[in-house]
């Protein structure tokens, strides 16, 4: 019981309280880019936490089962970041030879991720928090993704309707997306001290 | 063989160059990871002198204490014996927990019988600047020095120059104050029990 | 490429400048958001931050620029990422050793330099296609523009939020400070009214 309550705080947290792109700011380049419609940020979530469980998973592994026991933490970030890229490319050719349409739902999205500062960020932070067990690193992980699509299409959504509004020339575009993003991490601001 | 050809034609230059960044990763961690240790032990011991000031060295403890963190994980403490003319005039560690945003990292000092507190620095705190940030102001860490080693309660108003076991929270910061006083309970108790059985303090035997 | 009486000086001087205002990574070419937003809390960061991206840029631009005959096309990407990845290690284990209060403050921003789209892209743009002085003047003038960049949106930030730049104590003290400017909705805003002033005078200029 113990353990289904750490991972279930676990999650809360990454999702609400320590949210990815707007208490972290990990993201923020496919979070300005992609979030125009509702549809193409949804992709783009599910893209992102797919790639996100998957690498966070195994860069776990790697970082528990490989870098850690041998004393090899220096070249942990070269690891990371080669194992995410090859992770990246593998499940790309594995989709578009066995699930062509699932490849053409993800469709540009999946070669993006590779430089998609979320990954990497939160391989890191799975090594920051001090992460011990296998399951745990699934969840975050998975949460961390979950977190990403929920800010994101919450994104889509406000700026679908900005586009009915009079924003002011020199703020259209990246500006007004960020001010929107900032008030967007006030108001996530109130779930912290939830648990 | 034809293949294995064509392989290390198109990826000799990768090789070679994992070769070489490999070289100057290790050469440089060869060269900066003493200094990187000493970094680490200098920041506790340097705030820890603040708390204890009549010690002369912090030294590690040989045993490996380990305790029960709050989320139920074992996890290892580094607990250091403070030292002035080669008797103990205290101990002091690194205490961990989770504050409003973010983890809160705490040195916290204790006198060589374990009984009363000398105080408490925070290490590192992401907290709110203005209201959680405020757990690191004297007139909060003051509360805590010489206050008993145990036991310590959170009230929300009271007399701040009182030293007893109640400590005054911060106003406008319930979540860091709360974070604070149960992080130094819990290490307090489970360092103080470990310690016991390895027979370094309690019932007047001192090493 | 600049058609001036004296040529090569010509070209590298438009190189550095252009990192500093017309191409600028941040303001211009929206590169490097994350850092941006997450370091700038305070100058000290910021500059610390700025000065590693500049050494670990000047790295890479010129290890790529002596390689670009001999990169295969398919392998590049895993190339410039190889080379990024060393330097931003050997970036991080200095940090960890000689300022390790500014390597605790910037925690895993640091190692977050290897996906920075600014190193790629100027490794994909210039590094691989001039030669070794030109991609050090392009490193230096993308690294300057950047750390200018970070170390003006710290100043409004830190100036306003804390009323100190630089730790030094600034304003006055009847001040009270606009905490909310060092927490991530100050982030955003700030970098998005700044965003819009630039694209205003940039306006107003053409």
């Amino acid at each position: 019981m113990d353990t289904v309550y750490i991972l279930i705080t676990g999650f809360i947290s990454v999702v609400l309280i320590n949210n990815l792109v707007l208490t972290k700011f990990l993201g923020i380049c496919p979070y300005l880019g992609v979030s125009g419609r509702i549809d193409m940020a949804f992709g783009m979530g599910l893209a992102v936490t797919f790639v996100m469980t998957l690498s966070g998973t195994l860069t776990w592994m790697i970082d528990h089962f490989l870098l850690m026991p041998l004393n090899l933490e220096v070249a942990r970030y070269v690891c990371f970041i080669l194992v995410i890229a090859s992770a990246v490319q593998l499940v790309e050719m594995y989709l578009r030879k066995f699930f062509p349409p699932l490849y053409d739902s993800f469709g540009i999205f999946l070669p993006l991720i590779t430089t998609n500062c979320a990954i990497l960020g939160l391989c890191l932070f799975l090594n920051l928090w001090g992460v011990n067990s296998l399951i745990e690193a699934v969840v975050l992980s998975f949460g961390g993704g979950i977190g990403f699509t929920l800010a994101i299409c919450i994104m889509a959504g406000i700026r679908e309707n900005l586009r009915m509004v009079d924003v002011p020339e020199c703020l259209q575009g990246a500006p007004i997306t960020l001010i929107t993003a900032g008030i967007l991490s006030l108001a996530f601001m109130g779930f912290a001290g939830m648990i | 063989m034809r293949s294995l050809k064509h392989f290390f034609e198109q990826s000799w230059l990768l090789i070679v160059a994992s070769f070489f960044f490999g070289l100057l990763i290790a050469a440089t961690n060869a060269a900066l990871s003493p200094r990187i240790e000493m970094n680490k032990v200098t920041k506790l011991t340097s705030l820890a002198r603040g708390l204890l000031p009549q010690a002369e060295k912090f030294a590690p403890l040989r045993e490996r204490i380990e305790i029960q963190g709050s989320d139920g994980k074992q996890q290892e403490v580094a607990v250091y014996k403070a030292l002035a003319d080669d008797s103990t005039v205290g101990w002091t560690f690194k205490a961990v927990g989770s504050g409003f945003a973010d983890k809160i990292e705490l040195v916290v000092a204790v006198d060589e019988a374990f009984e009363t507190l000398a105080g408490f620095d925070v290490l590192m705190s992401n907290e709110t600047p203005g209201f959680g940030d405020q757990i690191k102001a004297s007139f909060f860490r003051d509360q805590f020095a010489g206050a008993p080693a145990a036991g310590l309660s959170l009230v929300n108003t009271g007399n701040t120059e009182e030293i007893d076991d109640k400590i005054v929270a911060i106003s406008g910061a319930t979540v860091s104050s709360t974070a604070v006083v149960e992080t130094i309970n819990h290490y307090l108790a489970q360092v103080k029990e470990q310690l016991q059985k390895k027979g370094l303090i309690g019932n007047g035997s001192e090493s | 490429m600049a058609a001036n009486p004296d040529g090569q000086a010509g070209l590298y001087r438009d190189t550095l400048l252009a990192g500093l205002w017309r191409e600028n990574p941040v303001f211009r070419l929206l590169l490097g958001m994350c850092p941006t937003l997450a370091v700038t809390a305070a100058v000290k960061p910021a500059f610390t931050m700025g000065c590693c991206v500049i050494f670990v840029l000047l790295c890479s631009n010129i290890m790529v620029s002596l390689m670009r005959d001999l990169l295969k096309p398919h392998l590049r990407i895993l190339m410039f990422t190889l080379t990024i990845s060393t330097f931003v290690t050997i970036a991080d284990l200095f940090l960890k050793a000689f300022q390790p209060r500014m390597s605790e403050a910037l925690g895993p921003y640091v190692p977050l330099i290897i996906v920075n789209c600014i190193i790629i892209c100027r490794a994909e743009a210039c590094a691989s296609k001039h030669p070794v002085l030109l991609s050090i003047v392009d490193a230096l003038g993308m690294g300057a523009g950047f750390t200018l960049t970070l170390c003006v949106l710290a100043g409004i930030r830190e100036l306003l939020g804390t009323g100190k730049v630089f730790e030094i104590q600034v304003m006055p003290s009847g001040f009270v400070p606009w905490a909310a400017l060092g927490m991530p909705v100050g982030a955003f805003l700030t970098l998005g009214f700044l965003l819009g002033f630039i694209n205003l005078i940039s306006k107003k200029r053409s």
